[in-house]
């Protein structure tokens, strides 16, 4: 990606395409960004800058697909938020360290133990085997697609989903126990 | 087909990634390979999990600024300074948890202040210092706190109930902040005695996405904020300057 200060400014007839192509994945970057950052604070902080550098980026999207193209910013943001807090004064460690949870099923209207027990299990899995299940599972992203957000080889995007979910029904085994949740014995 | 080649194939055959040739080769070696249709099921029950788990909707105040930065853009083409200014402030706000939304601007420092205070006011749920809709709680709470008394309203009959109030920081002062509630918006009030005499009416601008009036009333200047449409800010500050008013 170019630096900020190379990219042409956008103008009122650009804003309003992206209006049109990428703001209704806005739910998208934030869903990501939530699960990536596993905290709403930064998890909004990241989505709106990346929504920033979208818009930015956006004289050289050539119509592929936006979603992809926009999650792959929001973690390329992510990314760089974290590189940077760490190189300033750690302040992201709180974030990264802090014990986790994911998305709180409580809030919505049909609340279940298991569900928390799922997004529990999600939130604690490493963060490559966490992304790739959330853009798989809950994006619904093809391989291909991604592979585009990952910049990986479909090969590995293929060995890397099959490890993670491996280790999510180990670790969903472990908090649902055996009986009752319809997971299999393992 | 042997097994592990088999076994590396349940994912992609469960996620619809193999061809049809693939799939009915793949379902005649899984009969063979009791490991491999256990590890299916597996696979199938969690993602079966995780495409049940509920979707975080996003906050409204994310979406009003993300929208806010759109409409500035497509409101000005030619503002280059003023889209660097912004991207400057995001870029430290992002940096520092929005605690210092400062940037040497035009006279945009208050401004700052009244956006980042409004930030903690409704992006926590601490935002509050004292939480009550009674203005007979809410006002003797500022007593010692700050060195006046800020008059204090509950608008509930506007359509902007009292959620509480606290205090912040504008221009190196400690100043009132009361909070109201606008269907699921938060509006922040943030007042101080005039060091100038007279009224003056109320004008609503728009910074980041945001409803800004600013005006000054009964002594006092005022400044609110929130993420709400410009004729909700213009009638919340009317019905302020009214209960103000019915008061004296």
């Amino acid at each position: 990606m170019v630096g900020m200060s190379e990219a042409p400014r956008p103008d009122a007839k650009t804003a309003e395409r992206f209006r049109a192509v990428v703001l209704p994945h806005l739910d998208a970057a934030y869903g990501f960004a939530r699960w990536l950052t596993r905290d709403p604070m930064t998890a909004q902080d990241v989505a709106q800058e990346a929504m920033l550098r979208a818009l930015r980026y956006f004289h050289a999207f050539r119509g592929e697909e936006a979603r992809p193209w926009l999650l792959r910013i929001v973690r390329n943001t992510w990314t760089d938020l974290r590189a940077k807090a760490r190189l300033e004064n750690g302040s992201l460690e709180e974030v990264e360290n802090k014990p986790v949870d994911g998305p709180d099923p409580e809030q919505s209207a049909v609340a279940g133990d298991r569900r928390r027990q799922v997004a529990a299990a999600l939130a604690v899995l490493p963060a490559d085997m966490r992304e790739i299940l959330v853009l798989r599972e809950i994006e619904d992203l093809s391989y291909k697609q991604i592979a585009s957000v990952l910049g990986l080889p479909i090969g590995t995007v293929m060995s890397r989903l099959a490890r993670a979910r491996e280790k999510l029904a180990a670790e969903l085994s472990g908090r649902l126990g055996r009986r009752g949740n319809g997971l299999p014995d393992l | 087909m042997d097994c592990p080649t088999c076994e590396a194939m349940v994912d992609a055959y469960v996620d619809g990634e193999l061809s049809a040739f693939e799939s009915a080769d793949f379902e005649r070696a899984l009969e063979l390979c009791p490991g491999c249709r256990a590890r299916l099921e597996r696979v199938r029950e969690v993602s079966s999990l995780l495409r049940a788990l509920p979707v975080e909707p996003t906050p409204d105040l994310l979406r009003a600024r993300v929208e806010g930065e759109i409409r500035a853009i497509a409101r000005r083409p030619v503002d280059r300074l003023r889209w660097m200014a912004m991207a400057a402030s995001l870029v430290v706000a992002v940096s520092i948890g929005w605690l210092g939304g400062s940037f040497v601007g035009l006279g945009g420092r208050e401004n700052d202040e009244l956006v980042a205070g409004y930030l903690r006011v409704a992006m926590s749920d601490h935002g509050v210092e004292v939480a009550s809709s009674d203005r007979h709680t809410v006002k003797p709470w500022f007593a010692g706190r700050i060195d006046y008394a800020p008059p204090v309203y509950d608008l509930t009959a506007q359509g902007f109930p009292l959620l509480g109030g606290r205090v912040d920081l504008v221009d190196g002062r400690r100043v009132a902040v009361l909070v109201y509630r606008r269907n699921q918006h938060r509006v922040a009030l943030t007042l101080w005695p005039a060091s100038s005499n007279g009224d003056s009416q109320p004008s609503v601008g728009e910074r980041d996405g945001f409803a800004v009036a600013r005006w000054r009333h009964a002594g006092f200047e005022m400044r609110a904020i929130a993420d709400i449409a410009p004729a909700e800010m213009r009638s919340f500050a009317a019905g302020i300057d009214k209960a103000v008013d019915a008061d004296h």
